[in-house]
C-alpha cells in the first residue's frame, strides 16, 4: 500500500479505521441523543487524525446525506416532516452550500503549508473551518447551558423560549407563507435567510442542524419534533447537494464515510433511546458541556494553523503536542458524554426488565 | 336529557342564539366563562394555560399537566351537567370535550367578516382598523386553542351538525331552526349515549382526583373507562405511585372495578372480534412489552349498509338506524353480545399481563372510528386487525387496506395491518434471513473498497470533467446504498436485541 495515496487523502490502516469507527459511534450516540449534529464531534475528530479539514467536511457531508435519508424516512412515518417548509428552505440552503464550498475550496487550493496530520492540504482552509466552528458552536453551547441552568425544578422542564419568534412576528415582512403541518406563518424573507445560514454552515462545518433546528424552534415557533423531522428532510437534500459538489472537486473520501457509518448507524439508535430515559434538563446540560469541550479542543489546534500560515512564530516541534492535546480533549469530551448516555441507557434497560418482572409476578394469581 | 353545544365565532351572535335557545326549550344555559370560573376555583391556572396554549413554544411539563387537569375537569363538569338535565353550552368547542357521545347537537354560528367587524366597531367603540385586527386576533387564538387542545381545525365543518350564518338569518329564526333540529330522534339521549357519557365522566373524574391528590398530582396518568371499569395508565418512572392509585380513586362513585397499567405509550388495536387465544394477541402483547406500551382495544363494528343494500333508499334507512343509536356503543349490540365479541375477555387477559389500556366499542363508519381514535391518543402505533368480517376475503382485504390508508392520513403514528406486525416489528425468520443477506452484501462492499483503496481514491479524484462527473454521480448513488444496506442491518440487529 502506498503510504501517501492521493495528495489530500490519508492512509487508512486498521488503527486509523478503528478510530474513525469510534468517532462515528460516539458521533452517532450524540446525534441520536441531541436530535441533530454529531458532525461537531466527527469533523474535528477526523482533522485530529490528520484528515485535511475540507476532506473531513466533505466526507462528513456525504455521511450526513445517507444518515438523514434514513432518519427523515422514519420521521416522515411519524408525521413530523413539513415537506412544504423543507421545500422552501432547500433552495436557499443550496445557495448557502455553494458559497461554503466555493470559499473552502478556494482557501484549500490557496494552500498555506501542510496540515498537522499526515495528509496534505491548506492550513488557511483548516483555520477558516476551525474559526467558524468555534464561533458558532460556542454560541450554541453557551445558550444551551444557560437554558439548562435557568430551569427551575418547580416549573418542571421548560420548553424553548418564543421570545425571538414573538419579536419577529411583530415585524411586517410580506409575503407570508402558511405551513399547515407545523401550523405556522413565516415571512419568505426570514425563510430565505435561515435557509442560507443553514446551508452555509452545513457546507462549511457539516453541522447545519445546529442552526436549522434552533432556528425552526426559536425563530419559526415550530414544535420540537417537527423541527427535528423537517431539518432531517432538509439535511437529506443539503447532504446530497454538498456531497455532489465536494465530490466534483474530488474531496470526498468514501472510505471515511463508510467507516463512520459502521459506528454511527448503531450509535444513533442508542442515543435516541437515551432521550427516553434521561431528563430534558440533563440532556441540555450534557450536550452543552460536550459541545463546549469540542470547541475548546478545536481552539487548542488553532495555533498550529496560525504557525503554518506564518502568522505566529512557534516551534514546529510543538505541533504534535497541540495536536495530541486537542485530540485527547475531543475524545475525552465525546467518550465521557457517550459513556454517560450509555450508562443511563443500560441502567434504564435493566430497570425496565426488573419492574416488568415485578408487575407480572404481582398480577399472577 | 340533551346537550346542545354552540361554537361561536368572535361577535358572530352565538351568545344571543344560545340565550334564545334556552328560552325556547327551557334548558339550562352554560357558558365558557362559568366553566372557566369553576376551573379556576378548582385551582387550575386557566389564564396561564391559555397564554401557553396560544404560544405552544412556552409550554412546560407543569403546564402540560395543568392542561390534562383542565381537560379532565371540563369533561367531568360537562358530563355532570348533561346527566343532571338538558343543557345549552356556548363557548369554545364544547362538543370536542365529549368525544364519542352520540346525542350532542353541535352547532356552529358564523357570520361574514365585514358583519363582525361592523359589530366590533359598534360594540367596542373602536376604529375600523382596530376592530378588524381584534376580530382576526381572537379568531386566530380560537383556532390555535382548538388545535393545541384537541388537535382539530376549528373551521372544519365536519365537526358540526349544523352551521348557521347569522348575517342572513335573524337570531329568532336561527333559534327556531336549532330547536326543530334538536327535536330529531338523532339527538335524543339513548341508553348507549348515556352509558358513554357516564363512562367518560368516570374516567375524567378519576383523572381529576389524581390531579387533586398531593402525592399523585405531579405524575402523568391517563384514565379510560369501559362499562364502569376504570383503567389508569402510568409511566414507568411513576411506578412508585402505583400503590397510591387505589387509595385516591378507589372510592369513586359508580366505578365497578379499577385497573392500573404501567406504560409509556399506547398501542391501539382495532378489530371486529377479539380472542385472547389468537396468535395476533401474542404478537400485539410482544410489541407492547418491547415498547413499554399499554394496549387499548377498539372494537370496530362497521355499518351494515354496504352489504345489505343495492339502492340508495335502503342505505339511507340503515344509516338512519345507526345514527339514532348515537353512533357509539349500539344498544342492540350491547345487549345481544354478552361479552362484546371477546372485548372484555381480552381486556382481562391484558390486565393479567399488566398491559391493558382499556377497551371500547365503536359502531359506524370510519369517521366514528377516527373520532374514537382521537379519544385514545396519543398512541405510538395503530394495529388494524380483522375487520369487515361479513365480507368476502378479497373485499375484506381491500377494505382493511383502505381503512389503514385513511387512518394513516389522520393519525400521527404508524398504522399497520395485524399480518404485517410480525414482519415489521418482531424478529422473525425473514428478519434473520435479511440480516444475514444484507450483512454479507455489506461485508462484500466494504471489503471491495478497503482492498482497492488506491483505485477507489484515484477514481474519486477524476482530473477531467468526465471523470469528475462520474465520481460525483457515483458518490450520489453509492452513499445512500451503503446507508440503506448497513442501516437495515443495524436496525434489524437492534430489533433482535429488542432495543429499537
Amino acid at each position: 500500500m502506498e503510504s501517501f495515496l492521493i495528495y489530500h487523502f490519508i492512509h487508512v490502516n486498521f488503527w486509523t479505521a478503528a478510530q474513525v469507527v469510534l468517532l462515528g459511534f460516539v458521533g452517532g450516540i450524540l446525534s441520536g441523543f441531541i436530535g441533530s449534529g454529531g458532525a461537531f464531534f466527527m469533523t474535528p475528530g477526523m482533522m485530529n487524525l490528520g484528515v485535511p479539514g475540507v476532506v473531513a467536511v466533505a466526507s462528513n457531508i456525504a455521511h450526513k446525506f445517507g444518515k438523514a435519508m434514513m432518519g427523515s424516512k422514519k420521521h416522515g412515518e411519524l408525521g413530523n416532516v413539513d415537506r412544504r417548509l423543507g421545500g422552501f428552505l432547500v433552495f436557499t440552503s443550496f445557495v448557502g452550500i455553494q458559497i461554503a464550498v466555493w470559499i473552502t475550496g478556494f482557501l484549500f487550493k490557496g494552500g498555506g503549508g501542510g496540515s498537522h496530520g499526515e495528509g496534505g492540504g491548506g492550513a488557511a482552509a483548516d483555520l477558516y473551518i476551525s474559526l467558524v466552528f468555534i464561533c458558532i458552536l460556542s454560541l450554541v453551547a453557551v445558550s444551551m447551558l444557560r437554558d439548562a441552568l435557568r430551569t427551575r425544578p418547580e416549573n418542571g422542564d421548560t420548553g424553548p423560549s418564543r421570545r425571538i419568534a414573538a419579536c419577529l412576528s411583530r415585524l411586517h415582512l410580506p409575503p407570508y407563507i402558511y405551513f399547515p403541518v407545523a401550523d405556522v406563518r413565516i415571512s419568505l424573507w426570514i425563510l430565505m435567510l435561515v435557509g442560507l445560514a443553514t446551508g452555509y454552515l452545513a457546507g462549511t462545518i457539516g453541522v447545519g442542524g445546529f442552526i436549522g433546528v434552533p432556528a425552526m424552534i426559536y425563530v419559526f415557533g415550530l414544535p420540537t419534533a417537527v423541527a427535528a423531522g423537517t431539518e432531517l428532510y432538509l439535511a437529506m437534500f443539503m447532504g446530497a447537494f454538498g456531497a455532489i459538489n465536494y465530490a466534483w472537486l474530488g474531496y470526498v473520501d468514501i472510505r471515511l464515510t463508510m467507516l463512520m457509518y459502521l459506528g454511527s448507524l448503531f450509535g444513533v439508535y442508542i442515543g435516541a433511546y437515551g432521550t427516553k430515559v434521561v431528563k430534558e434538563v440533563v440532556i441540555r446540560l450534557v450536550t452543552g458541556a460536550i459541545i463546549l469541550l469540542c470547541v475548546v479542543s478545536r481552539a487548542v489546534a488553532v495555533p498550529i494553523y496560525l504557525r503554518q500560515l506564518g502568522l505566529i512564530a512557534m516551534n514546529p516541534g510543538w505541533d504534535v503536542y497541540f495536536n495530541q492535546a486537542s485530540k485527547l480533549m475531543l475524545f475525552v469530551a465525546g467518550l465521557s458524554g457517550a459513556g454517560l448516555i450509555l450508562f443511563n441507557v443500560i441502567r434504564a434497560y435493566r430497570e425496565k426488565g426488573r419492574v416488568r418482572t415485578t408487575l407480572i409476578e404481582a398480577a399472577a394469581p | 336529557m340533551q346537550l346542545i353545544c354552540v361554537s361561536r365565532g368572535t361577535l358572530a351572535g352565538g351568545k344571543e342564539l344560545a340565550a334564545r335557545l334556552c328560552e325556547n326549550l327551557g334548558y339550562r344555559c352554560l357558558c365558557r366563562e362559568e366553566l372557566t370560573e369553576a376551573a379556576t376555583n378548582e385551582g387550575i391556572q386557566v389564564g396561564r394555560l391559555e397564554a401557553a396554549m396560544l404560544k405552544p413554544g412556552e409550554f412546560t411539563s407543569r403546564l402540560s399537566l395543568e392542561r390534562e387537569h383542565y381537560l379532565a375537569f371540563t369533561t367531568d363538569f360537562l358530563c355532570r351537567r348533561a346527566l343532571e338535565g338538558d343543557v345549552v353550552y356556548h363557548g369554545r368547542q364544547g362538543h370536542l370535550v365529549l368525544p364519542g357521545v352520540g346525542n350532542v347537537l353541535r352547532v356552529r354560528v358564523v357570520a361574514d367578516r365585514e358583519y363582525r367587524i361592523r359589530a366590533a366597531v359598534h360594540q367596542l367603540g373602536v376604529s375600523r382598523d382596530k376592530a378588524r385586527r381584534y376580530v382576526e386576533d381572537v379568531d386566530e387564538d380560537r383556532r390555535r386553542w382548538a388545535r393545541a387542545m384537541y388537535g382539530v381545525l376549528w373551521e372544519d365543518v365536519a365537526h358540526y351538525d349544523l352551521v348557521l350564518n347569522l348575517e342572513r338569518m335573524s337570531p329568532v329564526n336561527a333559534a327556531a331552526a336549532v330547536t326543530s333540529t334538536a327535536q330529531l330522534p338523532d339527538f335524543q339521549m339513548t341508553p348507549a349515549s348515556r352509558k358513554a357519557l357516564q363512562d367518560l365522566g368516570l374516567a375524567s373524574r378519576a383523572r381529576v382526583l389524581l390531579a387533586r391528590d398531593d402525592q399523585t398530582s405531579c405524575a402523568r396518568f391517563k384514565t379510560t373507562c369501559t362499562d364502569g371499569v376504570v383503567t389508569v395508565t402510568y409511566l414507568p418512572e411513576d411506578a412508585r405511585l402505583a400503590s397510591q392509585i387505589p387509595r385516591v380513586v378507589g372510592e369513586l362513585e359508580g366505578m365497578r372495578d379499577l385497573r392500573a397499567t404501567m406504560a409509556s405509550t399506547n398501542v391501539v388495536w382495532i378489530q371486529e372480534t377479539f380472542d385472547p387465544a389468537a396468535q395476533v394477541f401474542g404478537e400485539v402483547v410482544e410489541v407492547a412489552a418491547k415498547w413499554d406500551a399499554a394496549v387499548a382495544l377498539l372494537r370496530f363494528a362497521p355499518e351494515e349498509e354496504a352489504e345489505t343494500t343495492e339502492g340508495p333508499v335502503e342505505a339511507e334507512v340503515v344509516a338512519s338506524d345507526h345514527e339514532c343509536n348515537g353512533g357509539v356503543e349500539d344498544d342492540m349490540d350491547e345487549s345481544a353480545a354478552s361479552d362484546n365479541e371477546g372485548l372484555e375477555q381480552t381486556v382481562d387477559a391484558l390486565a393479567r399481563l399488566g398491559r391493558t389500556g382499556g377497551g371500547r366499542s365503536v359502531r359506524g363508519g370510519p369517521e366514528r372510528l377516527l373520532e374514537a381514535l382521537h379519544h385514545c391518543s396519543p398512541c405510538t402505533m395503530v394495529v388494524v386487525g380483522d375487520v369487515f368480517l361479513s365480507k368476502g376475503h378479497a373485499a375484506r382485504t381491500r377494505m382493511a387496506r383502505d381503512l389503514r390508508a385513511l387512518l394513516a392520513d389522520h393519525v400521527k403514528a404508524p398504522v399497520v395491518l395485524a399480518e404485517e406486525l410480525r414482519t415489521q416489528y418482531l424478529f422473525g425468520k425473514s428478519d434473520a434471513l435479511r440480516l444475514v443477506g444484507l450483512l454479507a452484501l455489506t461485508c462484500v462492499l466494504y471489503a471491495l473498497v478497503m482492498t482497492h483503496q488506491v483505485a477507489v481514491l484515484k477514481f474519486l479524484t477524476g482530473h477531467d470533467w468526465k471523470g469528475r462527473l462520474l465520481s460525483s454521480v457515483s458518490v450520489f448513488l453509492f452513499v445512500p446504498v451503503v446507508a440503506h444496506l448497513y442501516g437495515t442491518v443495524a436496525r434489524t440487529f437492534l430489533k433482535l436485541l429488542r432495543m429499537e
